[in-house]
């Protein structure tokens, strides 16, 4: 009935990633209509697909309740969020190039690497709300301390990984110390550096978040606590769902176009092809055939 | 003209009962317009020898003397994966190992780039070439630099047959052209002899074991029965010294 080119769209991966916002549209409806069913009070604190829709419209045209719009409040949350974004990436990074430079360095720092790496966001949040109280201190000390101990760990693993051989080449060729850093040290390390700034964004962003639920007085953890106060679940729904389009927003205009000019030389980033080897007309087979293979007297020094 | 000088040359590794002798007091001269092979079998300290006259390693004990016109002679090193710089495009990695990006070295890194046909190629990123092409690059990077001499850690070892052949006399007109000394190390006999002047052959504990002068001239065929007989003789030499892998 379908038809081949029916099949075709229904089995294309293009059509199953647009699929996936419907049936979780259909999912939520469905949902409501059930606990509905089950238990009638429910259905006025759950909120349905067109409250939250016009609950994130209003927020868009700055219609709020809220003490701030919602550009407002994202602002203030940004700007902590790169405070301790940028703190955690130069402390992580200094850290993470002693530690894999030298193993007296790694001993000294690895267990309290651990400990900060087992640590959950939730407790820094509470702990310098605590001692910070209100105000940008808590939330930003919460995105160094949640977001550098990726940073240190991910460096680290790439001063490790640096490529030996490509370091002899360059002393081979007498190439000066502050070339080869420049030119073998640093590019090596970048697929490091971004998934440590990756992982710092997304941590940081969490902790974030949770900071200023229990430390703040506006910025979008505030927020998302004030309509929850407010017994306004749109609210509450509608700024995850906020957050999330931020993160998004952030990864897809930030991350993904400097990740593609830096990487660039990946030929499968760059979508190029190998090109391949091109013989001349006298490499032929016969040339091929006359070479004997039987003097090989070892492979493998 | 480059002359190499060695003297006691001795490399040991590890220390106690892990120790490994790598090089066993090596004397050798190399001299001249040459194309130098060295042949031995897996663990005769081949390639460290290489590593220690182009100043990666250091020896344990004994002199070498690289010379050109009374002064150091400056080396250059193509190595068993070409060992290219993948961030950058074919032209900065020649560039990379110039002392300067002045236009003039930026001249030369694409007469060398032409010299192995990849003149049209110097803007690609080494991941989007060949193993062969990146061979070719490595080769166009340790010539742009103009080295009194040149070694070579068994360049053509992970090629196809066929590429290997192709670079094979490549390399041949590069070293006619440019007369620069090179060092070449190699497990394959028949290359050894399709190429040099002298081959020595190492046996294992990193003892010189012989010094065979091929005189035949070039360009040589391996079909050809003089090459073949040079390499029968290097072989049985193999067989004497009991070297063949078995």
């Amino acid at each position: 009935m379908l038809g081949h080119y029916g099949w075709r769209v229904l089995k294309s991966p293009i059509f199953a990633r647009v699929l996936f916002p419907f049936t979780m549209l259909a999912l939520w409806l469905v949902s409501l209509d059930t606990i509905e069913k089950i238990w009638p009070f429910a259905i006025d604190v759950l909120p349905t697909p067109g409250e939250v829709g016009r609950f994130m419209w209003n927020e868009l045209i700055t219609e709020t309740l809220a003490r701030r719009n919602l550009y407002e409040t994202f602002w203030i949350s940004l700007r902590r969020l790169l405070t301790g974004f940028v703190i955690a990436m130069v402390v992580g990074t200094i850290i993470g190039l002693i530690m894999g430079l030298f193993r007296a360095a790694n001993a000294f720092f690895h267990d309290w690497t651990m400990v900060l790496l087992a640590m959950p966001a939730l407790a820094w949040a509470l702990f310098n709300s605590l001692i910070f109280g209100f105000g940008d201190k808590g939330p930003i000390i919460t995105v160094i301390l949640a977001g550098i101990p990726f940073v240190i760990v991910n460096v680290r693993e790439g001063v490790r990984n640096t490529p030996r051989e490509l370091f002899d080449m360059a002393r081979s060729y007498q190439v000066p110390r502050l070339k080869t850093t420049r030119h073998v040290l640093f590019p090596s390390l970048m697929p490091f550096m971004f998934a440590a700034a990756r992982y710092c964004f997304s941590i940081g962003w969490k902790g974030l978040v949770i900071a200023e639920v229990f430390g703040g007085q506006d910025g979008a953890g505030w927020t998302i606590k004030f309509w929850y106060d407010a017994h306004r679940a749109h609210g509450v729904v509608g700024y995850a769902a906020f957050f999330v389009i931020f993160a998004i927003l952030f990864e897809r205009a930030v991350f993904e176009p400097i990740s593609k000019r830096t990487f660039r030389w990946r030929p499968n980033l760059a979508g190029a092809e190998i090109v391949e080897e091109v013989f001349d007309e006298e490499n032929t087979l016969e040339d091929f055939a006359s070479v004997p293979s039987s003097e090989m007297i070892d492979d493998n020094e | 003209m480059a002359e190499i000088k060695i003297r006691n040359l001795h490399k040991e590794f590890g220390i106690g009962e892990d120790k490994v002798v790598a090089l066993d007091d090596v004397n050798l001269e190399i001299s001249g317009h040459v194309f130098v092979s060295i042949v031995g079998p897996s663990g005769c300290g081949k390639s460290t020898l290489l590593n220690i006259l182009s100043g990666i390693e250091t020896p344990t004990s004994g002199v070498v003397e690289m010379t050109s016109e009374g002064h150091e002679a400056a080396p250059g090193y193509v190595f068993q994966a070409a060992r290219l710089l993948p961030w950058r495009t074919v032209r900065d990695n020649l560039l990379f190992v110039q002392d300067d990006r002045s236009e003039a070295s930026k001249k030369r890194c694409q007469r060398y780039l032409d010299m192995v046909q990849l003149g049209d190629k110097g803007e690609k990123f080494p991941g989007e070439l060949s193993g062969g092409m990146q061979q070719r690059v490595g080769i166009a990077r340790a010539f742009s630099i103009e080295p009194d001499v040149l070694f070579m850690d068994e360049p053509f070892s992970h090629l196809d047959a066929i590429t290997a052949r192709s670079l094979r006399r490549e390399l041949h007109h590069m070293w006619v052209e440019t007369r620069k000394t090179v060092v070449f190390v190699t497990h394959d006999v028949g290359e050894a002899v399709e190429l040099s002047n002298r081959i020595l052959v190492f046996a294992k504990g990193g003892r010189l074991e012989d010094d065979i002068e091929i005189d035949l001239p070039f360009p040589r065929d391996p079909a050809d029965e003089e090459v073949a007989v040079a390499k029968a003789r290097v072989l049985r030499k193999f067989e004497e010294l009991d070297l063949l892998a078995t």
